[in-house]
């Protein structure tokens, strides 16, 4: 089950989506935290951020909408947190976040000495913000040079986390490995929106939110199979992930691992399910190892058409 | 330490139209003001789960009151005797107790789901108890028999009269909490709320809310459900830093 991630090794390829998991504390009551390949915790910025006004969430069909705006203690206050991780021997990947080139470097700066951090996922693509997030992660040009600042400022794993609302997520990709980074992931949130017909007004105090759940995966699998062609560092998949049928999907789809979020909210023992259920799927087809998986689904559609004629055009 | 487990149901009643009170077997221990957050589907459709309030607990046998408000509710009301429930909880805090002898509680509607174990509590603990159960109308007055026999002082306020006073229960409950020196509780619409919280405040008297939130993990992790708070802090989250707050601590929108 162990797979590598970007000179990172990880006992299986689940992980905790960030904002989906806290700071892994919660969740450490419920299973132990060592039966995931890696906990990617709470967008952390420089200076403590108090976050969107409420509401900040609705229910959709088939997922949530979410507008948190990035609430988190700090990176001086999550260093204790990050600190208390270690206890679990799990791999924490902190995921960074800013509104600047700087703020994100500063964030680097604070967290870089910690042991207990095994890489840092960016942060350009969050939706809920006003300046910062997801205006970072929409333009390849901004995004080389942001990779570029901060892979000068670690020595660390840079995984960078892109937006799926952008025109076309292979230039992003593309922009974020010439910059310096060693792996991708995705999908952050689907920007969205919901309105209160009795109210007469939108649901969410920021208006707009980012969609997540189950509704998004067949977004999230098709640009995990673009992006996974498009480049050669590895991606990890995420967006929708429920379950282990789920995660072998986006493995198919090139995923090298995979990250589960809002389904933690319904079932917070979906993480290790999803790691045993993996472990037996691999058992059950014969496979040795996760990595015989990977991109499988690639393979496949290259070969279809080639002997019955339909299928593939 | 937190809980998700499986537990039996064992009656689900209609008590009203609209209105169901359901009995799980012996598992969870939970104190009044606390809630748990039910799986009301074994898909991922509804998306959520959906937090209900404790109404009754003995001897670690919890009893839900709720209102069928849409399908989540509704796919929960459908599940029969025999059946089994996946719950997470018992979570959030409850409604503590003061030195006070006496105690004011204020229900608004649906509000009155979790005041019911905390009418019983402070009961137990000798309180003296006035209860104003206010509704729309007398069949939203849920339970009143039994609201009424748990308690030394009882009014009813309802919004067209058909029932006790035709009043806001704010109105009825503002003399007592003017002339008494008790600790006062409410759980209601946030209107409700906001009205109590500043009759308290204006006579000095201790006084703790329930509120309501949209709920998404419930634990704390997903920040979702938060309030606004005065102070540095500026939000906190009504899962696991309530859902009982002071009064004076939260802004009411």
């Amino acid at each position: 089950m162990t797979v590598k991630i970007a000179g990172v090794s990880l006992a299986n390829p689940v992980m905790s989506a960030s904002g989906c998991f806290g700071y892994g504390e919660e969740y450490a009551s419920f299973f132990d935290l060592r039966r995931l390949g890696a906990v990617v915790v709470k967008g952390t910025t420089a200076e403590p951020c108090a976050g969107n006004p409420p509401p900040r969430m609705a229910e959709t069909t088939g997922g949530m909408l979410n507008a948190i705006g990035l609430q988190n203690p700090g990176a001086v206050a999550a260093r204790e947190k990050i600190i208390a991780l270690q206890h679990y021997s799990v791999p924490v990947i902190v995921n960074v976040s800013g509104h600047s080139a700087a703020q994100y470097r500063a964030v680097i700066e604070l967290l870089d000495d910690l042991a207990a951090v095994a890489a840092y996922e960016i942060n350009i693509s969050c939706p809920n913000v006003k300046a910062g997030g997801m205006a970072f992660g929409t333009d390849p040009a901004v995004v080389v040079g942001l990779v570029r600042e901060l892979r000068g400022a670690t020595k660390k794993p840079l995984i960078i986390k892109l937006s799926p609302n952008v025109t076309d997520v292979t230039v992003i990709a593309r922009a974020a490995v010439e910059g310096g980074a060693d792996a991708l992931s995705l999908i952050n949130t689907l920007l969205g929106m919901a309105i209160d017909m009795e109210r007469r007004r939108p649901v969410l105090a920021n208006l707009t939110g980012g969609l997540s759940g189950p509704a998004i995966k067949p977004v999230a699998l098709r640009m995990v199979w673009q992006v996974s062609s498009a480049v050669d560092v590895p991606v990890i998949g995420m967006g929708g992930i429920s379950g282990a049928r789920d995660a072998v999907e986006f493995l198919m789809a090139g995923a090298s691992a995979v990250a589960i979020g809002a389904a933690n909210f319904t079932n917070p023992l979906v993480c290790p399910e999803t790691v045993e259920g993996i472990s037996a799927y691999l058992a059950e087809n014969g496979f040795a190892s996760v990595k015989e998986i990977v991109g499988l689904a690639k393979k496949e559609w290259l070969k279809m058409g080639d002997e019955s004629g339909c299928g593939k055009k | 330490m937190l809980k998700l487990q499986k537990l039996e149901i064992i009656k689900q009643e209609s008590v009203a139209p609209g209105h169901q009170r359901l009995t799980l077997a012996k598992g969870i221990n939970a104190l009044a003001g606390q809630f748990v957050h039910v799986r009301v589907s074994e898909t991922y459709d509804p998306f959520l789960r959906r937090p209900i309030s404790v109404h009754d607990c003995t001897e670690g046998r919890l009893v839900l009151l709720y209102r069928t408000v849409g399908r989540g509710t509704e796919l929960l009301a459908a599940k029969k005797a025999g059946e089994t429930l996946d719950l997470l909880g018992p979570l959030g805090n409850s409604f503590p107790l003061t030195d006070r002898p006496q105690a004011v509680v204020v229900a608004g509607g649906i509000g009155a789901a979790p005041l019911y174990y905390l009418l019983r509590s402070l009961k137990l603990a000798g309180k003296q108890v006035s209860f104003f159960y206010g509704a729309r109308n007398e069949a939203e007055l849920i339970l009143r028999d039994e609201y009424r026999a748990l308690v030394a002082n009882y009014s009813e306020a309802t919004d067209d009269g058909s029932a006790g006073t035709r009043a806001l229960v704010t109105h009825l409950a503002a003399p007592v909490i003017a002339g008494l020196d008790a600790t006062v509780y409410a759980c209601g619409p946030s209107p409700m709320l906001k009205e109590v919280a500043r009759l308290a405040d204006c006579y000095g008297r201790s006084c703790f809310v329930s509120l309501e939130a949209q709920l998404a993990c419930g634990v704390g992790a997903c920040l979702g459900c938060v309030v606004p708070v005065k102070g540095r802090e500026k939000y906190r989250r009504v899962c696991v830093d309530g859902p009982v707050f002071a009064a004076g601590e939260v802004f009411f929108c």
